[in-house]
């Protein structure tokens, strides 16, 4: 009876050694997993920030273009009193759709000298394109093209032959072939190929977005943003009362 | 106790809340990789919100990816699960918190949560109602884990020693 006893109060001990050695594994596996997984995050965190300095480091070498205005970002067409901003992306089908209900009416009023129209090329949606950066690209050329000369032709053929979203865009050598349809030349094609102005699309993206701007077409009269009801594209009608209220 | 009642609901906990892991780690490393690949667009993404200046959102918008990541792999192999889920927890009511605020705002965005987000035009509407309906879904998950975090195949299993 009492040596059944001793024997049982013995299992009894040991066992409660065990579940204690038993937690106390648990207690020091918790501890260190914790400081592992703190430390991990710490570390990916350190990552992003890294590669977001590399590419800010890219971005400072841009070459901007000569014509360039607004802080480097824009090109300009006409010269009258009323400023126009236009941020578009060659590969962003509403903007083509701006260009085409409201395009007339604002090279209508660039002749009439109403209004000085900025186009500022952006390239929000290279993520369109698998992987060939076509908004970047075609950015790049236009502003290779204004350079040269021939920015709003440029830019016409380009919204002409706008590739379908989901597709790869045009290539270089297609984006240089239409630069020769409007005139451009040897210069243009070696800055196209040489993705010359590319880190400046880059560069001129993130000033429209650092100007509290996130969509294209962004439609800015006179430093006022110009929409539709909820923020919808604006119709001709709305555009060119907000010029006439502009011109005062 | 649970335990004497319902064994076999006991018994199933190790798996639900596995299921939880797997799922919320598939949410974290899908959100975190479809940014990854375009940090800018994911700081338009993030300045889209109008809650900070664009410098600290490009911040935000670079490390946030990364982190996404992070946390999926951590889920995915599950060390210290109790705390993971508990910081993804954190994470998902930040989103919940954003959208509402852009919500009560009258902001017309893509949450940005799966996507790279920003401005929405021309006739897209947005859906905050259903992003947070979604978010809320991620939440239950994380909170499986914060109750019961004990899983199958996870590291936490191995380095304990449970079966």
């Amino acid at each position: 009876m009492s040596k059944g006893n001793r024997g049982r109060d013995r299992t009894a001990v040991k066992r409660i050694v065990e579940q204690q050695k038993a937690a106390e594994r648990r207690r020091r596996v918790t501890i260190w997993t914790s400081v592992g997984v703190v430390a991990v995050l710490l570390i990916a965190g350190l990552i992003g920030w890294g590669v977001l300095a590399n590419q800010d480091s890219d971005s400072s070498q841009a070459s901007t273009p000569s014509v360039a205005v607004d802080d480097g970002t824009a090109f300009a067409v006409g010269s009258g009193p009323v400023t126009v901003d236009i941020y578009e992306d060659f590969m962003c089908p509403i903007c083509h759709e701006f260009e085409n209900q409201t395009g007339p009416a604002i090279a209508q009023l660039v002749t009439d000298k109403k209004v000085t129209v900025r186009y500022h090329p952006v390239s929000i949606l290279d993520r369109a394109s698998n992987g060939t950066k076509y908004s970047t690209r075609s950015a790049g050329a236009a502003a290779a093209a204004a350079v040269d000369g021939k920015f709003i032709e440029y830019h016409q053929v380009l919204f002409d032959n706008q590739p379908e979203e989901g597709s790869d865009g045009l290539d270089n050598a297609k984006l240089i072939e239409l630069g020769k349809s409007v005139g451009l030349g040897d210069s243009f094609a070696q800055a196209v190929d040489g993705k010359t102005y590319d880190s400046w699309a880059t560069k001129a993206t993130e000033t429209f977005a650092s100007r509290g701007y996130s969509g294209t077409p962004t439609i800015v009269v006179n430093g006022k943003q110009v929409t539709g009801p909820n923020g919808t594209l604006p119709t001709t009608e709305v555009f060119t009362q907000a010029v006439t209220a502009a011109a005062g | 106790m649970d335990l004497k009642q319902q064994p076999r609901l006991a018994a199933a906990w190790p798996w639900i809340s596995t299921l939880a892991r797997l799922g919320l780690a598939a949410v974290f490393l899908i959100a975190g990789g479809l940014k990854v690949t375009d940090l800018a667009a994911s700081a338009r993404a993030v300045n889209a919100y109008d809650l900070m200046s664009y410098d600290t959102a490009k911040v935000i918008g670079a490390v946030q990816p990364f982190l996404e990541i992070a946390l999926g792999l951590l889920l995915l192999i599950g060390i210290a699960t109790r705390l993971s889920a508990a910081i993804a927890a954190v994470v998902l009511v930040i989103f919940i918190a954003g959208i509402i605020s852009a919500w009560s705002r009258g902001l017309q965005i893509d949450c940005g949560c799966f996507s790279k987000g920003g401005e929405l035009t021309g006739g897209r509407t947005a859906q905050y109602g259903l992003d947070i309906l979604r978010d809320v879904g991620f939440l239950a998950l994380a909170g499986i884990l914060l109750w019961k975090p004990r899983t199958r195949f996870s590291l936490d299993g191995l380095l304990m020693g449970d079966r």
